[in-house]
Formats: C-alpha cells, structure tokens, sequence
C-alpha cells in the first residue's frame, strides 16, 4: 500500500469578477468559485484521471495543486507536508518534484532558444552539473523521449506537434519530479501521434516511478491510463473511483450521459439504449449553472434527467441539501440523492 | 504573373539559413543604407568631439561666401559667411547625439520597466502602471517641451528628458503586449513551474530572448524623433545659438538667402536632417521586418 | 441509382514555403466524389490535404500559388460544369522527373475567372461550415441578422419579414432552444455548440445542394458533440443533403458517412463504403487505415490495459515528399518482394473490390480494374 504523496482537502478557489471601479469601491464583489470544495489523494506511481466538459474547473485544479495560483482555502499536502501557505521562495526547492505539462504545446519552449539550450537551462535550474554531465543527461533525456538528436539545433517553430510535446516532457523530466500534472496532454496532437504520447507516458511511469494526474476529456484514454478517475461537474467531483467501474458502473447521472456521449458518437441505437436523457433536458442543457443567480440545491439538477424521472423532487434543488460525495462501496463516491 | 521555383536538392532547415540570405532584398537596402547614416553620425560625433574638422568652423572668409560645393577647397562650399560647411554640418551633430542618446536611453529602459510591471506584475500593480502608462502617453508633448523651454530656458538635455519620458508608454505598450503574448502560451507559468526565479524570467526571457529586436527598433525610430524634436527647435531659435552650428539653425539662417538665390548654405543642413532622420527611421523599419517577420514566413 | 454531384479529379493545390524555398504540395492529385443525398466521409490528419482539398472545392483557396491542375464539376439544374474550367491557360508547371520544379500562375487572371465561375454557386449550392464556430461567426452581428442576409441571398425569401420567420423556423431546425430570443444573440453569448448549430442553419437555410463539413464536433465538449452528431444524421434524413465531412473522429466518420475516403500526405489512400473501409473485421486494408485504426483505443485495449499500437514516425510534412509511397516509411506491412517498388514507385489507386480502392503495392491493379490515380 504505497502512501498517498498528494493530498488535496476541501479546495476552493475563486475567481473575482471585476465589476468596476465603482463597484470596488462599494466593497461589491461578484465570486465565481471555479473549484468548489474538492478533495482527492494521489498515491505514489498511481494515475488518478480528472474528466469533465470545459468549465468544470479540472485546469484549475491542476495548477492550484502545484501552488502556479494561490488556492481561495482547503489544504494541499504534498508527500507529507503543507504546502498551502507556503511563500514563493520555500516552494522553489520544491518545484522540481511536482511539474507541470501544460496543454499549449508550446509552453515552456521560448520561441528564441534551441531546443538544446532550453534543456540545458532545465537542467541547471536546480542543480550546476559540469558541462560533460549536462552533454550525457541531454543524451539520457532525449533517449527517454524518443526524440532524434538531431533535433537539438532547431528552434520550437521548426517541430511538429508531437516533437513539440516530446521536448516539453523531457524539459519537465530534466529536474527529476516524482508528480505530473499532465493537463491535456494529448489534446492538440494528431491521433497517431496522441497514441505515441501515451504510451511514452506510460513507460516514463514505469521506468521512472511517476505519480500523474492525467486532466483530460479523452474518456477513452483517460480509462487506459488512469487506476482512478474523478468526475467533475462545475466546481465539484461529482463521482470517483476505480476507472473500470466510473467507465462500465458509473452511478451519477452526469457520468452516465458523459460516457453515453461516446457511444452515441457511433450509433442512434447504442445512444438511445444506454442514454436515458429526454429530448427536452437536452434544450435546457444550454442552461447550464448561472452563478449569478445560484438555485441552490445540487448543481446537475437543470439538466439531470434523473430529476426529471424522478418527478422533480425538492431534495434537488433544496439550497440547504447540496449533495455530498458518499461512499457507494469499494472507495467509490458519488454526490447524489438518488445514485 | 508570380513565378515560383523549387530549389534544387535537398531542403533545408529554416533556421540554418543565415539572416542576410532570409532577408528580402528591400529590407537589406534599408538596413544598409540605415547602418551608413549610423557610421556616418557617430564618426562625426567623434570628430567634432576631438575637434578634426577640415577647416574652422567659426572662420570667416569674407572673400569666399556663398561657394558651391567642391569649389575654392571646401567639399561641401561655403555659407553666407564665409564658413566652410562640411565643418559646420559635422560639428551640428554634437547638438543632437548624446541629448538623443539620453532620451532613447529614458524611453527604452522607462518603457522596458514600465512595460514589464504592468504585463507582468499582476493585480493592482499592472492596473496603477497602465493608468500611469495613459496618463504619460496623453501628454501633448510640443506643449510640454514649451513648458520646459519657458521653466528652464532651452536646455536640450531637459527637452530631451521629456521626450524620452513621453515616449516610455509606446515602448512599455509593446513589451507589456509581447508578455501578454508569452503569458498566453503558458510560457511565463511553465518557467516559473519549472522553478526558474522571477527576474531569471524577466530579464533572459522577456526582455533579452524575446524583446531585444523591438527595443532596438524602439531605441532607433526615438532617435529619428530627438534629431527631429532637436532639429526644429534650434530651427525656432530656441536650442543651440549662432555661432555655434545646429543643423537647425543653420537651415534658419541660410533661409534669409533663398530669396537672393542662394539656395546651398540652408539647403545642405535641410538634406543632412533629411537623410539622417530617413537613415533612423529606414534602419528600424528594415530591422522590424527583418527580424519580427523571420517567424511568419516560411 | 445516385447521380454523382460532385466529382474532384486529379485536383492539385500547391502553396509555397519562401523560407525553405519549396512547394507545401498540400493536394497532390486528389480525385473524389459524391453522391446525391450522400455522405462522403473524408479522414486524415494533420498535412493530410483534407481541409484544402474542401477549400479548393469552394473556391475559398488566396495562398499563392493555390490550385495549379485537376477538375472539379458540380452538377446543378441538370447541367454538368466545370468549376475550374480554363485554369490551364492561366498555370503553367514545369516538372522534372515526374515532379513539379516550378509554377507560373496568372494569379490574378484566375481569381477574376474563379469568382466568375464560381458566382450563384458558393453559397448557394455549396455551403460550407468550419471547424471553431465562433470564430466564423461575425462577433458583431447578431445571429439572425447573418441568417436572414444569407437566406435574403440566396433563397426566394428576399422580404424582411418572411426572412426573419424563415430564419427562426431554421433556428427551430437546428434545435436551438427559445429561437426567437436566440435570434438576437450575438455569437459571444452563446456556446460552441451553439454557435455550431447556428452556422449550421446559415449553411442550410440556403438550401444547397452540397454542405461541405469540416470538422464540425472538434474542440466542442463531449456530450455536446454527440448531440451534434445526432443533429447532422438527423438533418441528413430530411433534407437529402449530400455532404462532405471531414474529421479526425473515427467514430463520427463511422455514424454519419455512406462513403469514406482516407487521405494521407495529401493524396487519397482508400476509399470505400464505409462498412468496408473502418470496420473491424475487414481484411483488405490499406496499411494506414489499419494502424490509425489500431491506435485508437478501444473496448480491448483499455480492458487488456495493453499499449496502444503507435504508428512510428511523424506525419508527412508535405514539402519534403518521398518518391515512392509515401507511406513507405512508416508501413509496418512491408514484405520483402514489393520493398523496392514501394521505396521508388508511388502506387495507383486500385480497386480491390467493386467501389473499394485502395493505394498500395500490396493491392496492385490487375489489367482490367486498374484506374487512373
């Protein structure tokens, strides 16, 4: 049972929408809370996977965690110690151990340096190798990658997509971390080359002993790749557990439509045999959350068909009774009346 | 009718082409004609510095005024005093070189800082710098350096203090925009991810990988606009006074013997102004293509 | 027995690179075609010339030197034309070696004879909808009033009035919910799959004959993708549209097409039926179309948790085209005996079967079935 080497508890973080100057100075603030009270654990060389539809807040999540923003309030633990508060100059030393691969391909690779300088400057950021041991790593890095050597000398603007992401990895593996954020990491590649990352990431798993949170809505991948999966749905986790049963058990409502979409994709009667969603929730899908005018109660329940079926009761859109994650066995969770 | 020709052999790489051969042509002309103008100045800079001027420029020769060029010993002829131009144009240069130095010195370091706190420093910080920013830039600048004339009778190093602090917000506009940029593309987190310290990231990154072409071409076009700024203040009289040479003023006085015919002696300071201001503004122009479009081609 | 509307021959669209001095041979000798009320699925990937290969249907190409051969006749009113009908007096190409060195293109002579030909038929008889709806939208013009300007265009519905109505009942088409107050949204009020669904109407309310697709569910969520998909198979049944749609979307190629071509470096590898060219269980294949479809995973793969099978190498940057096939260098079905003519000759498009062809030394053509690439 290895120990858990992240630690997220109750994590809230809020956006302020700027609503003038007038209003900043009648002490008027509107909040948006992009991560609503999240808690999940990471174990060591485990991936945990993170889906939702955009503007559910899994990119925040994955910056929060590794403190690139500051989070409104909860508790980040990282491998045993409080990393909530700390300031800026006692996060450096810890910087190498949790990176970050962003989704912009081209993030990290300033557009003036070689890719052979870029790794370099990864490289002595932490540490002051000598140049022979700065030549050998480059070497080791590129080898881990999959990346020809050739490719050293040419500027970002010269690779393609895939290379791109291969150089970002190895400038992340250059300081040694033992956690990765992977936010979309196949997201803007090619499908032939989206197989090639991920099984690169997979062998850097095993060989190197990493720990991911894979951030992703490739569900498909996500369900390869993961051990557990986390759900989320406008702020919150919705659901999480063992990826086979969020994929083939799934217990939320939210969950179940997400991995029907794939389905529906293929076929009318593959969609219309395992989505139970009727065709007006689907007008009101647009309907999504407004945070202006909050309607209290669980937040899926505009668009839940289980609130439908269930002739709309009022437990759904009770403000006091928000639904909680509770343990539906086996580590699963679920934040549902009726799941 | 467009033609276009694959080259023969193999295809190389973008970057291993050197600068002058991915150059178009035009922006060479430019460049070079800029960078002559620029040798051109600083070597009469030193000149008139160190005093090596072909004759004096204060001596009068009554006997030899009004001289067309190559006539009589003197390159460039005389002017309505007898004085030899050539000198008189090269010692001009001392009004408007290290007042310029200073006010493109003020705008590209004001402007890099300006620009780095307000696309870079977050929160109220960026606000108050772009505040501060708008309010510099909505200053009408010939009112200004009026004001300065009237408080502190013409000094050229304090026209020039104001002009470069007037200038801060164009150069501040663009760094702040280039990081805006980078922070767009996650560039700016990444570095900081990867736990490089703050001004590592602004100082290599920002400014000297990503910025270094723009503020040259800042610092070039801002001393276009001090030889202007200097050139037609001495011209009103305000500035260097006779018979100390300024470009400016040289066109001032000769202007009364145009009517007489007389054309050179303020028609050789109005083409050196013309030449050198278009040499500035070319050699920023071409750089700006050169080096800013080398990533949109291809 | 389907007529077909639209037929694309030998179409080659070129661009030039001045920074490596060479020709981006985006399409490089494309032939496709569509049916009447069908759907004809176009897959590859990046650099794989689908996306100008549409754009040059429509006429919508600027880059230099842009479309430089080939013929692409639509069949409108029971009359047949050809939509690049006289581009050879305005191109002329040098090749050496079977390959083209050199372009000279009277660019401007060719737009004015585009456009010409191409007046009263982009629009109205090919539609075309993009992939980022949003950014296709004009941002500061409503969504009705782009509706009604189109349909005042194109359709007999020239009045005001009668524009706005046939612009909701389009708006209901589409399913967009509260249409007449939707009418007077701006396109950043609305979500991508909103917006996607307008620009559906736009294309649609003209009425044309072929509605060309270009990947219409990337970059929207999940399940507003599916509902998309839903959307466009609905719309197929009831208004007999025929329709080119581009994807890197196995799965929404697979629902929505009759037909499916599969391109690679700018040429078409396969073609076929659908159920003949992406179902599983189909043997004659070309390499690619089986090592993209194995790269994907599926129900076997994530239950297995076994690695997925990567086509090695990178995808072909169309400047630096080999001879031969170009898929030579990432084949994994190579066999000895064809090794060479793979590395020097590029193969033709054969037919394997009846209406299934296929690019590859590996399904040479026979005597009588060979066709021209």
């Amino acid at each position: 049972m290895s120990k858990a080497i992240l630690e997220v508890t109750g994590l809230r973080k809020d956006f302020s929408q700027f609503l003038g100057l007038l209003a900043k100075l009648t002490g008027e603030t509107r909040v948006i809370p992009a991560v609503d009270g999240v808690s999940f654990y990471l174990r060591e060389n485990e991936t945990v996977g993170l889906v939702g539809e955009s503007g559910c807040g899994k990119t925040t999540i994955g910056r929060t965690v590794l403190r690139l923003t500051d989070p409104s309030s909860g508790r980040i633990v990282f491998d045993g110690r409080d990393i909530t508060h700390l300031s800026r100059a006692e996060l450096r030393p810890l910087r190498r151990e949790m990176q970050m691969i962003f989704q912009d391909l081209d993030a990290g690779l300033n557009p003036a340096m070689r890719v052979r300088d870029i790794l370099r400057e990864a490289l002595t950021v932490h540490e002051r190798p000598g140049d022979a041991e700065i030549a050998s790593r480059i070497r080791e890095l590129l080898e881990q990658v999959n990346l020809k050597e050739s490719k050293l000398a040419n500027f970002p603007s010269e690779l393609s997509g895939g290379e791109k992401r291969r150089v970002g990895i190895a400038r992340v593996l250059a300081v040694r971390p033992r956690l990765i954020v992977a936010d979309e990491p196949t997201s803007a590649l090619d499908i032939s080359i989206q197989a090639q990352v991920v099984n690169l990431m997979r062998d850097l798993q095993k060989h190197l002993g990493l720990t991911y949170l894979f951030i992703s809505h490739d569900l498909p991948v996500v369900e390869l790749v993961s051990d557990k999966v986390a759900v989320m749905y406008l702020g919150r986790i919705v659901e999480m557990g063992l990826a086979d049963d969020i994929a083939h058990r799934p217990r939320h409502p939210y969950t179940k439509i997400l991995w029907a979409s794939l389905a529906d994709k293929q076929s009318m009667e593959a969609s219309r045999r395992v989505h139970d969603v009727p065709v007006e929730a689907e007008r009101r899908a647009w309907g999504a959350y407004d945070f202006e005018q909050p309607s209290g109660g669980c937040r899926f329940a505009p668009r839940c068909p289980l609130y439908q079926q269930q002739g709309r009761p009022a437990v759904c859109t009770d403000p006091a009774s928000e639904p909680a994650l509770r343990d539906a066995g086996k580590g699963h969770v679920v934040a549902c009346h009726f799941a | 009718m467009r033609r276009y020709v694959q080259t023969p052999g193999p295809i190389g790489e973008f970057s291993t082409l050197p600068l002058l051969q991915r150059a178009e042509t035009r922006d060479l002309l430019y460049v070079g004609y800029g960078l002559l103008i620029v040798a051109l100045v600083l070597a009469s800079y030193l000149m008139g510095a160190f005093g090596w001027l072909p004759h004096d420029p204060r001596a009068m020769n009554v006997g030899l005024i009004n001289t067309a060029p190559f006539t009589s010993g003197h390159l460039l002829g005389t002017d309505f005093l007898g004085r030899d131009l050539q000198s008189r144009l090269i010692l001009g240069i001392q009004a408007y070189f290290l007042p310029g130095l200073l006010a493109i010195a003020i705008s590209v370091v004001g402007g890099s800082v300006l620009g780095v706190l307000a696309g870079y420093g977050g929160g109220w910080v960026s606000a108050v710098v772009t505040y501060f920013d708008n309010l510099l830039d909505s200053f009408p600048r010939l009112v200004l350096i009026l004001l300065v004339i009237a408080a502190f009778k013409a000094d050229i190093y304090a026209i020039m203090i104001v002009l470069g602090i007037t200038s801060m917000p164009a150069t501040a506009n663009l760094v702040a925009g280039k990081i805006s940029f980078l922070r767009q593309k996650n560039f700016i987190e990444a570095a900081h991810a990867l736990g490089l310290p703050a001004h590592t990231v602004i100082l290599k990154h920002i400014l000297w990988l990503n910025c270094r072409a723009l503020l040259v071409i800042q610092a070039t076009l801002g001393m276009a606009e001090a030889i202007l700024v200097e050139t037609s203040l001495s011209y009103l009289g305000f500035g260097v006074q006779e018979p100390t040479p300024s470009w400016g003023n040289m066109v001032q006085a000769g202007a009364n013997y145009l009517l007489q015919g007389n054309f050179w002696p303020s028609t050789a300071p109005a083409l050196s102004i013309l030449a050198t201001i278009l040499g500035f503004q070319l050699l920023g122009d071409g750089l700006n293509n050169m080096l800013e479009g080398k990533r949109r081609r291809g | 027995m389907s007529e077909t509307l639209l037929a694309i021959e030998n179409l080659r669209t070129y661009f030039y690179s001045r920074a490596k001095r060479a020709f981006i041979r985006s399409v490089d000798g494309v032939s496709l075609s569509v049916e009447r009320g069908k759907t004809l699925g176009v897959v590859g990937e990046s650099g794989s010339g689908k996306t100008v290969t549409a754009l040059s249907a429509a006429g919508l190409v600027t880059a230099s030197p842009g479309v430089i051969g080939g013929t692409i006749t639509l069949r409108s009113n029971g009359s047949a034309r050809n939509v690049l009908d006289g581009l050879e007096r305005y191109v002329h190409a040098e090749e050496e070696d079977g390959r083209v060195v050199a372009v000279e293109k009277d660019e401007r002579g060719w737009r004015r004879r585009s456009e010409a030909l191409l007046a009263g038929v982009r629009g109205k008889e090919i539609a075309m909808i993009f992939q980022n709806p949003r950014a296709a939208l004009n941002p500061y013009s409503t969504v009705g009033s782009q509706l009604v300007e189109t349909i005042r265009l194109h359709t007999s519905f020239r009045g005001r009035g009668e524009a706005k109505e046939r612009a909701i009942h389009w708006l209901e088409r589409v399913r967009i919910d509260s249409p007449r107050l939707r009418f007077d949204n701006f396109p950043f009020g609305m979500s991508g799959g909103m917006c996607q669904r307008a620009m559906l109407a736009m294309a649609l309310s003209a009425e044309p004959s072929l509605l060309i697709a270009d990947e219409p569910t990337t970059g929207l969520d999940a399940t507003i993708q599916s509902r998309i998909v839903d959307l466009l198979a609905e719309l197929k049944a009831e208004t007999a549209v025929a329709t080119i749609l581009i994807s890197h979307d196995i799965s929404v190629i697979q629902r929505l097409s009759d037909r499916v071509a599969v391109m690679y470096g700018g040429t078409v590898v396969e073609t076929g039926r659908v159920d003949e060219v992406l179902a599983p269980e189909v043997e004659a294949r070309h390499p690619y179309t089986a090592a993209l479809l194995a790269s994907i995973p599926n129900a076997e793969t994530i239950r297995r948790k076994s690695y997925l099978q990567a086509i090695e190498g990178d995808v072909l940057d169309t400047i630096d085209v080999p001879r031969g096939c170009r898929f030579y260098g990432r084949c994994n079905r190579v066999k000895e005996a064809i090794r060479e003519r793979c590395a020097g000759l590029e193969p033709p498009l054969a037919e394997v079967t009846p209406g299934h062809k296929i690019r590859c030394w590996l399904y040479p053509a026979s005597a009588n079935t060979a066709q021209k690439p």
